[in-house]
């Protein structure tokens, strides 16, 4: 509106100045200078002082209507310039100042929320510093237990293996015994078939008979002593004759005899399914049988303990 | 007659003692010089184009005084309100510079404080 009136004045100015009249530089600057401030920031920011520069204007432009080549109307004319000139200073300075004071607000939004960031960040921190000791905890006493749990394991381990140790010394002592026992009460010798206890068959049976003598059941009693203080193993009870008699004979009083001496021996405890007996007849003699010796040593029964 | 004659010229007398007092008052710088003194005051000399308009306000006051030592009183108060003028404009661009520098550096502060922050 004000630019407006300020033509229309210049303009009236102009007409009744004539062609004739040329404003003076002052006065040219001075609206120059009223439009640059009208334009920037000056009328947002400080339209007070853009008015005062206004009302300055329309003195110079007055006075140049009355007295155009005067001394006054070319110092008014400088004078609203100047104003001008001011006002626009001034909006600059209220716009750079409303830029401060935004950049300011700016700032301190910012850094608000930095601050806050920070803190959330650490808490996030504290919470997974937390957790995570929690978690080293657990793992700390989940090793624990499988460290005790595996020295435990170890202990009974090396127990057992002592036991065994133990059990194995004591086996074998027993077994030794048994056959230091067994070698005092019949001939004992190893091999390939495993021990061999050999029985002579005249402690144990009349001749031509099957059945157990009574000393040779006291013998017998000692033999299964000895055989159940070791750990079970399988035997097989072999009667033997010499060859005195048919071989039909012979085969048929050895498996007898045999049978006879395994069923002690299961009588005495001895299992059942751990002991065999055959006969072997005239088959198998350890002596010559043309000798009355050879022919008392053929007949025996032998008890051999398998490996 | 003779009685209004003596009024008439004591009037007279008056009026030419009123007129030539007039003329002869001193020149009347206490604003512009005051307004010169604050630009001064607020450091416009450091200022590059603060102090021109300062220097401006100087002269233009020693030209009034000139002119009001001719006799030329009018063209002498006429001419210091130039000098107020320029000392008005000398005074605002003093501090014009300062708001700038002030607001460009609290842009550059924030967007500084971005970057450290992405």
């Amino acid at each position: 509106m004000k630019k407006l009136k300020l033509f229309i004045l210049v303009s009236i100015v102009a007409l009744f100045a004539g062609c004739a009249t040329v404003a003076p530089n002052e006065l040219v600057n001075a609206r120059s200078a009223y439009r640059h401030a009208s334009d920037g920031p000056a009328e947002q920011r400080v339209p007070a002082e853009l008015h005062k520069a206004h009302e300055a204007l329309v003195l110079a432009e007055q006075s140049f209507l009355k007295e155009p080549d005067s001394y006054k109307t070319k110092d008014l004319a400088y004078v609203a310039q100047r104003k001008s000139e001011q006002a626009a200073a001034l909006g600059a300075m209220a716009d750079d100042k409303a830029i401060k004071d935004k950049a300011n607000a700016d700032f301190q939004k910012k850094q608000t929320e930095i601050v806050k960031q920070g803190k959330q960040d650490l808490s996030d921190s504290e919470k997974r510093t937390a957790d995570a000791r929690a978690d080293r905890d657990k793992l700390a006493a989940v090793k624990e237990a499988k460290d005790k749990s595996d020295a435990d394991f170890q202990k009974q381990q090396t127990e057992i293996m002592q036991q065994r140790k133990q059990d194995l010394i004591d086996s074998e002592k027993r077994t030794a015994d048994a056959l230091a026992e067994l070698a005092m009460l019949a001939a004992v010798r190893e091999e390939t078939r495993g021990l061999v206890v050999t029985l002579s068959g005249s402690i144990l049976f009349r001749s031509a008979e099957s059945n157990l003598l009574s000393s040779a059941q006291v013998k017998l009693d000692q033999v299964a002593n000895a055989l159940l203080a070791v750990r079970a193993r399988n035997l097989i009870v072999e009667g033997h004759t010499d060859s005195q008699g048919s071989e039909s004979y012979n085969q048929g009083l050895s498996e007898r005899r045999a049978n006879a001496v395994r069923d002690y021996l299961v009588q005495r405890g001895y299992p059942s399914d751990r002991i065999q007996s055959r006969g072997k007849g005239e088959g198998s003699p350890i002596a010559n049988n043309s000798s009355p010796e050879g022919r008392a040593n053929n007949r025996r029964v032998e008890i051999i303990i398998e490996r | 007659m003779r009685h209004v004659s003596k009024i008439g010229i004591m009037m007279f007398v008056v009026a030419t003692a009123i007129v030539a007092g007039c003329a002869n008052a001193p020149l009347r710088t206490e604003s512009s010089t005051a307004g010169i003194r604050a630009a001064e005051e607020v450091g416009a000399a450091k200022v590059p184009q603060a102090s021109l308009y300062l220097q401006l306000a100087k002269e233009e006051q020693e030209l009034a005084k000139g002119l009001a030592a001719k006799g030329k009183k009018e063209e002498a108060e006429s001419m210091l309100l130039r000098a107020e003028a320029d000392a008005e404009l000398s005074i605002v661009l003093s501090h014009g510079d300062a708001e700038k520098s002030e607001a460009i550096a609290a842009v550059e502060r924030v967007r500084q404080l971005r970057r450290d922050n992405q």
